[in-house]
Formats: C-alpha cells, sequence, structure tokens
C-alpha cells in the first residue's frame, strides 16, 4: 500500500473548518466542504487508525511507546517507539505510523524500517497542537498491525510572545 | 499594598521562596529538556553556534576583513569576553551589550552594513562569542561609569509595571521555584541566551525574552536594544555576576 | 537555512545494530497563518528523510505537518561494512539536501 503523507492526507475525507479554508484559500477546490467539516467532528482514532490498516482493526501489545504524558511545549516532543520485533527478512516491521488524533492534520509521519535495522526503535521529536492521543501504528512483514496508544497532556509556557 | 488578585491567590497558598542564592535558569528546567540542552547531539541552538563561527572566519565583500583577521585564535582571545558585557563603551558613553558590540564592529570597523538586531547573523555571531565564554562566571562592571545604567536597571526591575501592576522582583525575587502556569519561576537570569527557546522553535536574544516578559505582565514592549532593556540585562547580568556563561542554553 | 547533525558510534562491530542520531536545522513551516500582507504563509517542511548504507535504503521517513521544527530522528541499522551512511532530505517545492557520516565497522 502507498500512503504518501502530504498536506491532503491529513484528513482526506475529513476537514476541519481551519483546514478547509486553510485549503480554500490555497486555491483547491472544495465541493463538499459542509459535508466534511461535519465528518472532521465524528472521526475518532479509531477511524483515523482503520484508514492507515486498510480497515484492520491492529492488536493491542508488542509496541512501546514513550512519550511524557505531560508535555512542557507542543512544539517539540520526545518520543520513542520500540517494537517487539526479531527484524529478519521473514519477520519485521515494515513501518511505523505515528497519529495525533486532535492535531489539525493527524498523521504526523511515517517511518519505514527493514530488516537491516536490526533493531526496532526510533525516536522522534514531534509537535502536538493540543491535548489528546497519540498512536503508534505498527505494520508487520506478516501483515498484522499492532498499536499503542498514549493520552499526552499539553501544558503553555508562561510566557507566549509574539516575538 | 495593591496586588493584583490572581496574585494574592498565590501568595497566600504559598510560601516565601528563598531567594538569596540566585542560580541559573537551567536549574529550572525539567530533567528532561536539561539532558536536552547538555546534550550536543540533541540541543538544536548548536547550529546557530557553528553558522557564528562561519560568519566569523568569512572575508567581506570587496577585500574587507573578517573578524578572524583582528581577533585571531578567539577561542582564546575571545574566552571570557562575553562575562564582561553589557560594558559602557568608553569612546562614546553608552551602554553596550554584546549584541552591540558586534554590530559596532561590523558598521565602524569593517564598513559593512548593520545586521540588525535578531537576525539570524546577529544570534548566530553573538551565540558563537557567548559561547566561547562557556563555563566561566559572569563578571560585568556595574560600578563606575557603569553605575548609572546599573541603577535604572534596578529601579526597572522592581518598579511595578503593566495591567497586572508587576514589577520583575515580584516574581523572580518573590516567588522563585513556584509554578506559572506550567513554568516553574526562575531568578530571570539571562546567562544562557542567546538561547533556543522551544516557545520560539528557535534560537532569540535576552531582549526577545524580555519583551516576552512584558508583554506577559501587559507593559510596554520595549525595542530590541533599547535603552530600558539594555539597562536590565545590566542589572540581571551583575544579579548574576559568578554564575556561569551557558550560551547555547535551551529553554521553554 | 538547512543543516544537519549525524552523530553515529566511533566505531561499530559487524553485525550489531547502531543508533544513528540526526538533527536537522530546519523551521518545519506547517503554513497556514497569515503573512501579515493579506497572504498566507505556504507549507514548506521537509517532507522525506532517507538513509543509504551499503547499498541499500535502509531508513525512510515520511514527514508531514505534525513534525516538530528543527527535528532531532534517531534509528538504529545493523553494521555491515565500514562506508558512508549518505542522508538525503526532500524539502516541500522539490528542494534537496545531502549528509553523509561516515560508519566504521572492526
Amino acid at each position: 500500500m502507498s500512503f504518501p503523507i502530504s498536506p491532503r492526507s491529513g484528513r482526506s475525507e475529513a476537514l476541519s473548518r481551519r483546514e478547509a479554508v486553510a485549503i480554500a484559500a490555497a486555491g483547491l477546490a472544495l465541493a463538499t466542504w459542509p459535508e466534511m467539516s461535519r465528518a472532521a467532528e465524528t472521526e475518532t482514532m479509531d477511524d483515523l487508525v482503520r484508514r492507515v490498516t486498510e480497515g484492520t482493526v491492529p492488536a493491542e501489545g508488542g509496541v512501546r511507546l514513550e512519550i511524557p504524558a505531560l508535555v512542557e511545549n507542543g512544539n517539540s516532543v520526545d518520543v520513542r517507539i520500540a517494537v517487539d520485533s526479531p527484524m529478519t527478512e521473514a519477520a519485521h516491521v515494515r513501518w511505523i505510523h505515528l497519529i495525533a488524533d486532535k492535531n489539525p492534520f493527524p498523521d504526523m509521519a511515517r517511518i519505514h524500517l527493514s530488516p537491516r535495522a536490526g533493531r526496532a526503535e526510533v525516536a522522534i521529536t514531534l509537535r502536538l497542537a493540543q491535548s489528546q492521543t497519540v498512536a503508534a501504528v505498527v505494520a508487520h512483514s506478516d501483515g498484522r498491525y499492532a498499536i499503542a496508544r498514549a493520552p499526552v497532556v499539553v501544558t503553555l509556557s508562561a510566557c507566549i510572545d509574539g516575538g | 499594598m495593591r496586588l493584583s488578585l490572581p496574585l494574592m491567590g498565590l501568595l497566600t497558598v504559598m510560601a516565601p521562596a528563598q531567594a538569596d542564592e540566585i542560580v541559573s535558569g537551567s536549574t529550572f528546567l525539567s530533567p528532561e529538556l536539561r539532558r536536552q540542552q547538555d546534550d550536543p547531539t540533541r540541543n538544536p541552538a548548536w547550529f546557530w553556534v557553528d553558522q557564528g563561527r562561519d560568519l566569523f572566519a568569512a572575508k567581506r565583500s570587496g577585500g574587507g576583513q573578517a573578524c578572524l583577521d583582528c581577533h585571531a585564535d578567539p577561542a582564546t582571545s575571545l574566552r571570557g569576553a562575553a562575562t564582561h558585557y553589557p560594558q559602557v563603551d568608553p569612546s562614546s558613553g553608552k551602554l553596550l551589550n554584546l549584541e552591540g558590540r558586534i554590530e559596532q564592529c561590523r558598521v565602524e570597523r569593517q564598513q559593512q552594513p548593520a545586521f540588525g538586531y535578531e537576525t539570524a547573523e546577529m544570534l548566530s555571531l553573538t551565540a558563537y562569542i557567548a559561547s566561547l565564554s562557556r563555563g566561566l562566571p559572569m563578571s560585568v562592571r556595574t560600578d563606575g561609569p557603569a553605575q548609572p545604567f546599573f541603577e535604572a536597571g534596578k529601579a526597572f526591575y522592581e518598579r511595578r509595571q503593566g495591567q497586572l501592576n508587576l514589577s520583575c522582583k515580584q516574581c523572580h525575587d518573590g516567588l522563585v521555584g513556584q509554578k506559572l502556569r506550567g513554568d516553574t519561576i526562575s531568578h530571570g537570569v539571562g546567562t544562557g541566551y542567546p538561547a533556543y527557546r522551544l516557545e520560539w522553535n528557535t534560537v532569540g536574544s535576552l531582549h526577545r525574552r524580555l519583551r516576552a516578559c512584558s508583554l506577559g505582565v501587559r507593559a510596554t514592549q520595549f525595542d530590541y536594544g533599547s535603552p530600558e532593556y539594555l539597562a536590565l540585562e545590566l542589572y540581571l547580568a551583575g544579579r548574576a555576576k559568578g554564575l556561569p556563561v551557558e550560551t547555547p542554553a535551551m529553554r521553554r | 537555512m538547512f543543516n544537519a547533525r549525524i552523530t553515529v558510534p566511533p566505531q561499530a562491530k559487524a553485525g550489531e545494530p547502531v543508533e544513528i542520531k540526526v538533527l536537522v536545522r530546519h523551521p518545519m513551516d506547517r503554513g497556514g497563518q497569515s503573512d501579515g500582507k493579506g497572504g498566507i504563509v505556504p507549507r514548506k517542511i521537509l517532507n522525506r528523510m532517507t538513509a543509504t548504507y551499503a547499498g541499500a535504503e535502509i531508513f525512510r521517513i515520511d514527514m508531514n505537518t505534525g513534525v516538530a521544527a528543527n527535528p532531532f530522528v534517531s534509528f538504529c541499522t545493523r553494521a555491515v561494512e565500514t562506508g558512508d551512511i549518505v542522508f538525503e532530505w526532500r524539502e516541500d517545492g522539490g528542494a534537496t539536501y545531502t549528509r553523509t557520516a561516515r560508519l566504521t565497522v572492526a
């Protein structure tokens, strides 16, 4: 399956009002946008996950998602993901897909691995718009999907400035 | 005594903070952010230091001199320089911080157009030169010709300002270690600047931070390099006497 | 102004996984904000980073606006042979940047 991360891949069938306005301003056609904005309000993490697993419900377990429960600043959030996998030709992690259900674009990144990794462990700094759930969806080479979720509270710094 | 309501709330529930010993802003970072700051593989501010090192060595257009042509071996010759700023410029009698001195050098000696405060170039050069003093104690002059500036900075620090009617001192002496929203109130020393602030997603100067403070108490924001902030910077540097330079630091 | 700081272990044992750390200087501008002149800032992020080593792509990340400014990424690779790990970043608009880091395998 090819799933390019692009500006429009965030919610292909469901745009928030803000995104819709931004995209409209960018000159993209939005013929059915009232319907889209309605969908945005009901789109859950499960919906977002099912989109990347092509409908499969991923298994819990086998994925460690390390992320602070209380984030100091949503601009830069350290995340580390480790997956139980021998990382051999026969059994390895194909990719790890990171979702934040309340970000303007919930699909944050997709990390592609191969048996050459030796160990399925990655880290990345993310941007979280608000308190929400972060999920790491893992695609194994045998077609299984696994998931780990973490609720995250994003706090604000005391002095938010306009420069 | 007139106190704004939220502050009165804070004061009633919290014990008076120990303000005797002034400590670095890094003391108040979370362990995670502190680790990130101290790890060069993780602290993005080092990119600005690297850029500053390159600029320092770069030849100017039209056969002009590089910084390095006068300041050879800067790791030795400029080690400790940043600990003495702000200082009074003997020829003009003006108070100059490190940014001001760099700009003066560029315009008067190198005969180049000014970088401008808060440009990437100015931030990089300032971060680079300050980084050459990492670990050395701050030691600004607060007497002699510097004294009136120091006094002006102290008065600024102690004066209630803005719609919240707060002075710097009320929080940064009186409530150090307490929480303000998600933050921990520090002594407000600027020994890590220019610093990478998560809030900014980039490196910024101490004056940018001071502008954020002014906005925070809804007071007048002074210009970058303004006499008000320069005097305050000297007062903060005087308070920080003996604390090590930590540029390039990370702040929240 | 793009730059990257790549950290690899000073020496690796053949066959063992090593951690590669990458810190990048890039604003990862998510776009959509007002430009103050009535327009809207376009998105400009690094949308992909790939790492190639010993004849094959060993790592790839497709990035969206949920990745932080000046991002840090780390991953593992099994040490195969002494050689360059070649990194390539692709930016919105088509610009690319490359850097290499040498991995020494004992």
